[in-house]
């Protein structure tokens, strides 16, 4: 103990030099990477372009308020995270809760399972369009056969249909990433808790309720704050899919910050919003890694 | 009996989703290998067709499709390797080291958050520091972006890895008279091998997929990357439904061996090593 | 693990001993029958004079912000690039175009061939018509109205000559052709109405034939005119005898019912007309007849969308790049690039035996080229025909009203318009 202690503890200048260097490449890489172009956006957002003139101030930022596009993308976010995320969650324990089982075939469920979430976003994207195309699609072509009217059934183009079929989309991607790492956690779970429990003459329910969630907490936690980080970004699927509408009926802020950058050249704008973005998954994370924190996972 | 029943409800549900996951991608490798006639075909034609090869000699020989799957593979190949020469260097000195000012948790989390940003919020400011460097449309821009992209995730799983060694084996090489460094790559490294490949396999599956960046830093077919090239056959007029499925399943070809080939260190690699499946 | 890195290891190397050879210029083209003849053109180009041009092409929704953030950036990346005349204005406005003038001169020519139609050649002068050059048309694209002549001559319509004519017309095929028995239903009409572009581009034409204008003369937008609710109640009307999600449908959806004879009438580009006589994809050959656009309280008039090819400021090879242009831009060249399917931008093209007997279109082109009207010239038009064509899209997918949603558009426009001064 001793030893180890004099081995791995930099106390002294010298000894810290070793550290230092190791670090030090990801440090600079990570600054230039995305330190660096933080400030560089808020230097931008502050920037407005009126005219041939530029000028400073925040003005990008009061017009966010009053900007009804920005707003409704919000909210669509919103939904969109709220809504993919329930599903994702409920229907990824559901499923791992049936395969915490010593069944048949776990192998080959689990590596089908984990196809749609390794896919380029984009070939999801495609995949989708070619499966919910209205006219020749293989799931109204399909429902077809079995004699439904499918005329009013055109997903991503109507827009009461459009925003349940990107959240469906996101869901069929998703729900194995929540479904395997639950699985874990289930797994990771020791068989003392339950035969205690069965003594106590508990219920199934009763089981589950306060034996099986509590210990599972923390890879709850984890699944639902990758997802929502990943959920508040969303962009290349609805890209693909709709590219934000019919209308305006699908676009999110990611959609929307990219088209005011890249289409209408509006930088300053664009990195505005980010900045609420920012916020936004910030304050989300840090309410869950509080969360996790109180629970020591990481 | 209830049990049984139990059972076969459970094998059910179970391969209902399984079809669920599975028949959408099962269909577009369909459409990669049908003609016009059939891909418009109603009913659809599931499993009863005529494949002909020509979508994939239109996107392969006649577009450039074969380019942009040069570019991903280069681009993917390079940055995973940056990023974890980099990273794990950080990720050792992170898990070894006793840092002054708590700064081994303090600098970890940092470097958490950094991954935590959503991507179009650095788009721009990235765009434009390319911009003014002269970079956009080159690979390096691509490799530059997606390594720092993957390094918080090398740190975190590699910072996991290292942890789980037990410390007295470096010491041993220590005493024996190896450097620290040497040690490191001598005692530490072989061990943490099988971590390093799986942490390898998924930057590399990252940068593969990764759409945004791509669709903002590149111009040409110089550096166009396979996503982007696939979003690229939607034309004016007609949506080029085989070329797109002939690309987009040639796409997903290496990822799957890849991802099949993960499977052990799956769960830890998604969860940025949070969860030990 | 070590075969698949192993695998992907092979498949680089073997990937990478294809290499390219140099290029001397980089054209930017739009993916799409109107980029695919300029290509070809630059392969013959390349074979006659050893210039090597090299091609970057992007869907129609990319193009633009690719060109434009290249030529703000100055990254250089394109010699020549290929535009819709609607963003014209806006690189215009950034001066990031050569004037082309000088350059031509040293060709020795003095200015653009006056054989040019003059609506398109007047697209690529800043200001509008009466500036300088910089760019030259391409593809002389502008709205038809494409219709069954044999459903017409069927149920005994007069060809459209108004916009209620059309209505009629529509009603008459939708009710007589579905009567319920088998087959495939009939929509009387299709449009598309997918936000932006696509949306705009379907309502202008009736927009502008009902008496609406996008700006009063002192630059006020007026989209939510009488006549322009009028015009956009019309099209909900119409869109009602259309294929249902048309609201999302761009011209790709058009195309497809149209080839597949499940729709009569449609507002369309002539670079569709060759589909209609092609077996592998047209179920309705010998039955579409193209015309010039209806009226209403105008006359029609169709809106002109050419192809337009300019080079950027910063361009290192301006001269090379303008040979090339004038070359592609040529009577011989552009006869060419109509046999491959582009309607020309030359009247003596259009008028040219060989090709019209290919294309009995062309005289109806012709005059629907030479009294078409441009979209509003305005640098910030991209802006404005998003929101605008937001609005058009909920207002056809049943979200809004007419009236609400020209009231909303002309708000958007207008806070659009403030923020440019």
């Amino acid at each position: 103990m001793q030893k180890s202690r004099r081995f791995f503890n930099a106390r002294n200048k010298r000894e810290l030099l070793l550290p230092a260097l190791f670090l030090a490449p990801a440090m600079a890489v990570l600054l230039a990477l995305s330190i660096y172009p933080l400030i560089y956006s808020i230097t931008i957002s502050l920037q407005q372009q009126t005219g041939p003139d530029v000028s400073w101030g925040l003005g990008n930022f009061t017009r966010l308020l009053s900007d009804n596009f920005f707003l409704t993308a919000l909210a669509h976010t919103f939904v969109y995270a709220v809504a993919a995320l329930t599903c994702e969650f409920l229907l990824g324990l559901g499923l791992a809760l049936l395969l915490n089982k010593q069944i048949r075939g776990r192998g080959i469920f689990r590596a089908s399972l984990l196809i749609p979430m390794m896919l380029p976003t984009v070939v999801v994207g495609v995949v989708w369009r070619l499966m919910l195309n209205s006219n020749f699609g293989a799931i109204n072509g399909t429902l077809k056969e079995f004699g439904l009217n499918t005329e009013s059934l055109t997903w991503t183009a109507s827009p009461k249909l459009a925003m349940l079929s990107v959240i469906a989309v996101d869901v069929w991607q998703w729900t194995p990433f929540v479904f395997l790492v639950l699985l874990a956690g289930l797994q990771a779970i020791p068989q003392e808790p339950y035969e205690a429990a069965l003594i106590d003459g508990s219920s199934r329910w009763q089981t589950f309720r306060h034996v099986t969630l509590p210990l599972l907490k923390p890879s709850i936690l984890i699944v639902l704050l990758l997802r929502t980080m990943d959920l508040l970004r969303v962009f290349d699927q609805i890209f693909i899919l709709t590219e934000g509408g019919p209308g305006f009926a699908t676009e999110t802020i990611s959609l929307y910050i990219y088209r005011t950058a890249f289409r209408f050249f509006d930088f300053g704008y664009a990195a505005a919003m980010s900045f609420v973005l920012l916020a936004l998954t910030n304050v989300i994370s840090a309410l869950y890694i509080k969360f996790l924190q109180a629970k020591e996972t990481i | 009996m209830g049990h049984k029943l139990a059972q076969t409800a459970r094998y059910i549900l179970l391969t209902a989703a399984l079809l669920f996951a599975l028949a959408p991608v099962y269909w577009m490798l369909t459409i990669s290998f049908k003609t016009e006639v059939e891909q418009f075909a109603v009913p659809p034609p599931w499993f009863v067709f005529t494949p002909t090869p020509n979508h994939y000699h239109d996107a392969f020989v006649t577009r450039g499709f074969g380019n942009y799957l040069l570019n991903s593979a280069i681009v993917a190949v390079t940055s995973t390797a940056c990023a974890l020469v980099i990273g794990t260097l950080a990720a050792y000195a992170l898990a070894r080291f006793q840092l002054p000012w708590r700064l081994n948790r303090r600098l970890s989390l940092w470097i958490l958050s950094t991954r935590m940003f959503p991507a179009i919020v650095t788009a721009v400011p990235l765009f434009l520091m390319m911009r003014d460097v002269q970079l956009l449309n080159t690979r390096l821009s691509l490799i530059i972006v997606y390594t720092g992209f993957n390094l918080p995730f090398v740190v975190w799983m590699m910072r996991g890895f290292f942890a789980d060694l037990p410390r007295d084996l470096e010491e041993a090489a220590l005493v024996d008279g190896d450097s620290r460094m040497g040690a490191l790559v001598r005692v530490v490294l072989p061990l943490v091998a099988p971590g390093l490949a799986a942490t390898a396999v998924f930057c590399l599956i990252v940068s593969w997929n990764e759409f945004l960046f791509a669709l903002v830093l590149t111009q040409t077919d110089a550096s166009t990357t396979l996503p982007v090239g696939i979003a690229g056959s939607v034309t004016q007029f007609e949506i080029k439904w085989g070329v797109m499925s002939a690309a987009a399943t040639v796409a997903i070809v290496p990822i799957l061996v890849f991802a099949l080939s993960l499977q052990k260190y799956l769960v830890r690699g998604l969860s940025m090593g949070a969860v030990k499946g | 693990m070590r075969p698949a890195l192993s695998l992907f290891l092979i498949f680089l190397v073997l990937l990478a001993s294809c290499t390219k050879p140099r290029k001397q210029l980089t054209l930017a083209v739009v993916a799409g029958v109107e980029g695919e003849a300029l290509k070809q053109a630059a392969v013959d180009y390349e074979a006659q004079t050893g210039v090597h041009i090299e091609i970057a092409q992007f869907p129609y929704s990319n193009l633009f912000e690719k060109e434009l953030i290249d030529l703000k950036a100055r990254s250089r990346a394109y010699d020549l690039i290929m535009m819709d005349d609607p963003w014209f204005q806006r690189f215009a406005h950034e001066k990031v175009l050569t004037d082309l003038t000088p350059l031509l001169q040293r060709l020795g020519q003095s200015g653009p061939d006056p054989d040019f139609v003059d609506t398109s050649i007047a697209l690529c002068r800043d200001p509008y018509k009466t500036g300088s050059l910089y760019a030259l048309p391409y593809v002389g694209n502008s709205q038809l109205f494409f219709y069954r002549k044999d459903l017409f001559e069927k149920y005994e319509l007069k060809p459209p000559a108004t916009w209620d004519d059309v209505l009629t017309a529509a009603k008459t095929i939708h009710e007589k052709e579905n009567t319920g028995a088998d087959g495939e239903k009939m929509y009387g009409y299709v449009m598309r109405a997918a936000q932006g572009n696509a949306a705009v581009a379907d309502f202008m034409p009736i927009f502008w034939a009902f008496g609406g204008e996008m700006f009063d003369a002192s630059g006020k937008p007026t989209v939510n005119s009488p006549q322009g609710i009028a015009a956009l109640q019309f099209m909900i009307d119409l869109g009602k005898l259309s294929p249902p999600g048309y609201a999302s449908f761009n011209a790709d959806d058009v195309g497809a019912h149209l080839l597949q004879g499940t729709a009569a009438m449609s507002i369309n580009w002539p670079a569709w007309i060759s589909a209609f006589s092609d077996q592998s994809k047209s179920k309705v050959i010998g039955k579409m007849e193209f015309t010039t656009l209806p009226g209403a309280e105008k006359s029609g008039q169709a809106e002109i969308g050419n192809w337009l090819i300019a080079i950027p400021r910063d361009s290192t090879n301006a001269q090379a790049a303008a040979e090339f242009l004038v070359w592609a831009t040529s009577a011989a060249q552009m006869k060419r690039s109509a046999q491959r399917g582009n309607p020309p931008t030359r009247k003596s093209l259009f008028q040219d035996a060989e090709l019209v007997a290919k294309n009995p279109a062309y005289p109806a082109q012709l005059r629907s080229l030479e009294s078409s009207r441009p979209r509003p010239r305005t640098p910030y038009w991209n802006e404005i025909e998003n929101a605008f064509g937001i609005f058009l899209s909920k207002a056809n997918s049943g979200e809004l009203t007419a009236a609400d949603a020209m009231n909303e558009a002309n708000a958007e426009i207008e806070k659009i318009l403030q923020r440019a001064q």
